[in-house]
């Protein structure tokens, strides 16, 4: 199998401040990735860099993705070329309607996969099947983007874009912060529905919880800003109960 | 004001007193309106409540009308149809071209003065001073009237097309509202240009909504790229009566509107959504004053504005409590969008309160797009041009929403689509 994403010894600053001190870590078609760590470990921003975020410097090694230059790219030609953020705090965007923004979405991936623009009434009807398969309410059709939304239900409406735009490598960051068991579950059950031989999944998350759910192939701790350790998904487990700490001690 | 100018004005009136018709404005009444001007001057921006306004025009137009004006040698085209708006489902329409009635251009007559019906004094405000340049000038008068007791709603559109260019003559749209006790009125009020997009307007509003009555108020101006309007309104309220004002800022160069709404009855409520885009070189300006001078009364101001390119917007809203109004319920919220490196935003909520027992809020922003919204959007996908131009749509969304008439909200938003120079995709919707 080939590798979707290859991150070879990144290091990314933020101003003078070094974040992640050179992550390599390659993750190959079909396999689901975990990304552990404790607090301040570098984890969101490994993310938010992957997708294209302003504010970093990268200040040495690369990212491919599909062989290209992932890092020249712009955000939106990420999210174009099948790369889908997950974020930990969903904006709201008051007076942006939920559908517009997924359409908007699902026809800027489209074009650029040399597909058709999908008509409003076909649409709409792939959105309902999705929705209903996350439990969401059809009134969430006419909100604005996660304007009022709970927290459950702004992760939920994540995973619900995702669904819609699938794409090839979804990084999900903390989607489990601050969700319930039941929303848990209609996550992963959304997360789930995507895995194949077709897709890759990069979970990060600090506690181990979406891993019963949601079970990796390999798992990866990152602390100070570097990749210490790497298992299946037994080294969640061990993490959970033994807690980071020994990690850092045995990397030192 | 420069002497200089006093002086062509007092000069300018002199010339075109013999024209200016009496049951319009009397003689007197016009003679007092100079000489106060010409004792107040007219607002310069060195003055507070004037700051942002762009006045510049003032020095090149020439005051008097066309109607006192030798007519030119060639004929003037008469305007068409065809070259105003559409007409709005359900709206009577009344046009004035240049401030005079167009039969011709009008779907309704004419209300006539009603006996016994003197026009109101003008308050010695300040901020009222281009209202007594209208008086000076005025040469017709725009008067809706609805009798008292009439539950359905009154449905009229009065459309002020301004044609003169203003180097040669201006024009006076005067527009006098009474809704009658208990009786409801939705009035469309339109400012457009024909002909001459370097028009320069002074509008005087005047609005008495008698106790239980309700008046919505619409009001767009559109004018043309050059021109220069004026906008001075006065509004009273009565006891449980409302009056609600949709104030849509698009076009002209320099605009500068200012209200003074007073709740002069219990339970009095007044509402001002106020809107304005604004690119190139043009200035939205506006300085809103609500008093609440009876117990219990309730107002709400809302102001959305966008500044691209070189553009100015101000929007200074203003609320007074007087001793007279416990109860009072007031809020604002004010937000200004730089979407330009050039742009200027001036958002200024202030208070004033006389009385306890009062529930006054308010919020005033202004900035530019919020990054982390903007970069959401790009992570789905979106190109930077579409998720900037879908966050200024959003952002005057609940403003624009609130025009509950389908066929002005869909011409407000072609017109905004136009300005705020809106994507394909999002056009689609419209």
């Amino acid at each position: 199998m080939s590798a979707l994403l290859k991150i070879d010894d990144l290091k990314v600053a933020v101003g003078a401040k070094p974040v992640l001190n050179g992550v390599t870590l390659e993750v190959r078609l079909g396999e689901v990735h975990a990304i552990m760590g404790p607090n301040g470990s570098g984890k969101s921003t490994l993310a938010h860099v992957l997708a294209g975020r302003p504010g970093y410097t990268i200040t040495a090694g690369s990212v491919t993705f599909e062989g290209r230059d992932l890092l020249s790219l712009a955000p939106e030609e990420r999210a174009r070329a099948g790369l889908f953020l997950g974020f930990q705090y969903p904006v709201e965007i008051p007076g942006v309607n939920n559908v517009y923004l997924l359409k908007a979405a699902f026809n800027a991936v489209r074009k650029h996969r040399g597909l058709t623009e999908v008509d409003a009434f076909e649409f709409l009807g792939l959105v309902r099947e999705k929705m209903k398969f996350m439990r969401m309410d059809e009134s969430f059709l006419g909100r604005a983007v996660n304007e009022g939304f709970s927290g459950g239900e702004k992760k939920r409406n994540e995973i619900l874009q995702m669904l819609i735009l699938e794409p090839k490598l979804a990084i999900l960051d903390e989607t489990d912060s601050g969700l319930d068991i039941d929303a848990l579950k209609i996550v992963a059950q959304g997360v789930n529905s995507l895995r194949g031989p077709e897709r890759s999944i990069l979970l990060v998350t600090h506690y181990q919880r979406m891993l019963d759910y949601i079970v990796p192939d390999f798992v990866h701790v990152l602390v100070h800003g570097r990749i210490a350790k790497s298992g299946d998904r037994t080294l969640a487990l061990e993490l959970e109960r033994r807690g980071y700490e020994w990690v850092s001690e045995e990397a030192a | 004001m420069s002497t200089a100018l006093a002086a062509r004005i007092a000069e300018e009136y002199a010339a075109a007193s013999a024209e200016l018709p009496a049951g319009v404005v009397s003689a007197a009444r016009r003679a007092h309106a100079v000489k106060m001007l010409c004792a107040q001057g007219l607002p310069a921006t060195r003055e507070e409540n004037w700051r942002y306004a762009n006045l510049r025009a003032l020095e090149r137009v020439r005051f008097a009308p066309p109607s006192t004006q030798a007519p030119a040698a060639a004929p003037v085209k008469p305007v068409a149809h065809a070259e105003l708006p559409p007409p709005i489902e359900g709206y009577v329409r009344q046009t004035y071209v240049d401030g005079i009635f167009a039969p011709e251009l009008s779907s309704a007559a004419r209300a006539d003065a009603a006996p016994g019906n003197p026009p109101r004094e003008r308050e010695s405000s300040a901020d009222a001073r281009f209202a007594l340049l209208n008086d000076a000038f005025a040469d017709d008068n725009a008067r809706v009237r609805i009798s008292p007791g009439f539950d359905q709603p009154s449905c009229v559109e009065v459309l002020f097309v301004a044609r003169a260019e203003g180097a040669h003559a201006s024009s006076y749209p005067r527009l006098d509202v009474r809704v009658g006790a208990g009786s409801r009125l939705n009035l469309i009020e339109r400012h457009v240009s024909v002909a001459s997009d370097a028009n320069f307007v002074n509008a005087a509003v005047e609005v008495d909504v008698a106790s239980g009555a309700r008046m919505t108020h619409f009001r767009v101006q559109q004018l043309g790229a050059r021109a220069t309007w004026i906008d001075t309104l006065g509004a009273t309220v009565a006891e449980d009566a409302s009056y609600q004002q949709h104030l849509v800022h698009l076009g002209a160069l320099a605009a500068r509107s200012t209200f003074h709404v007073r709740l002069a009855g219990a339970r009095a409520a007044a509402r001002l959504h106020a809107l304005a885009a604004a690119a190139a070189h043009q200035t939205h300006d506006a300085y809103a004053l609500i008093e609440h001078a009876a117990p219990h009364t309730v107002s709400e101001q809302v102001f959305r504005g966008i500044a691209a390119g070189r553009a100015r917007v101000a929007f200074n809203g203003k609320v007074t409590v007087r001793a007279g109004a416990p109860g009072t319920d007031s809020r604002q919220s004010l937000r200004g969008l730089l979407a330009g490196p050039e742009a200027e935003i001036d958002v200024r909520p202030q208070l004033e309160i006389h009385t306890d027992d009062v529930r006054c809020s308010h919020g005033a922003t202004a900035g530019k797009l919020d990054d982390s919204v903007l970069f959401y959007l790009l992570s789905r996908g979106l190109d930077p041009d579409t998720a900037q131009q879908l966050l200024k749509w959003a952002f005057l969304a609940d403003v624009v929403a609130k025009i509950d008439i389908p066929d002005l909200k869909r011409s407000i938003e072609r017109a905004l689509a136009g300005r705020i120079e809106v994507a394909a995709a999002l056009k689609e919707l419209l």
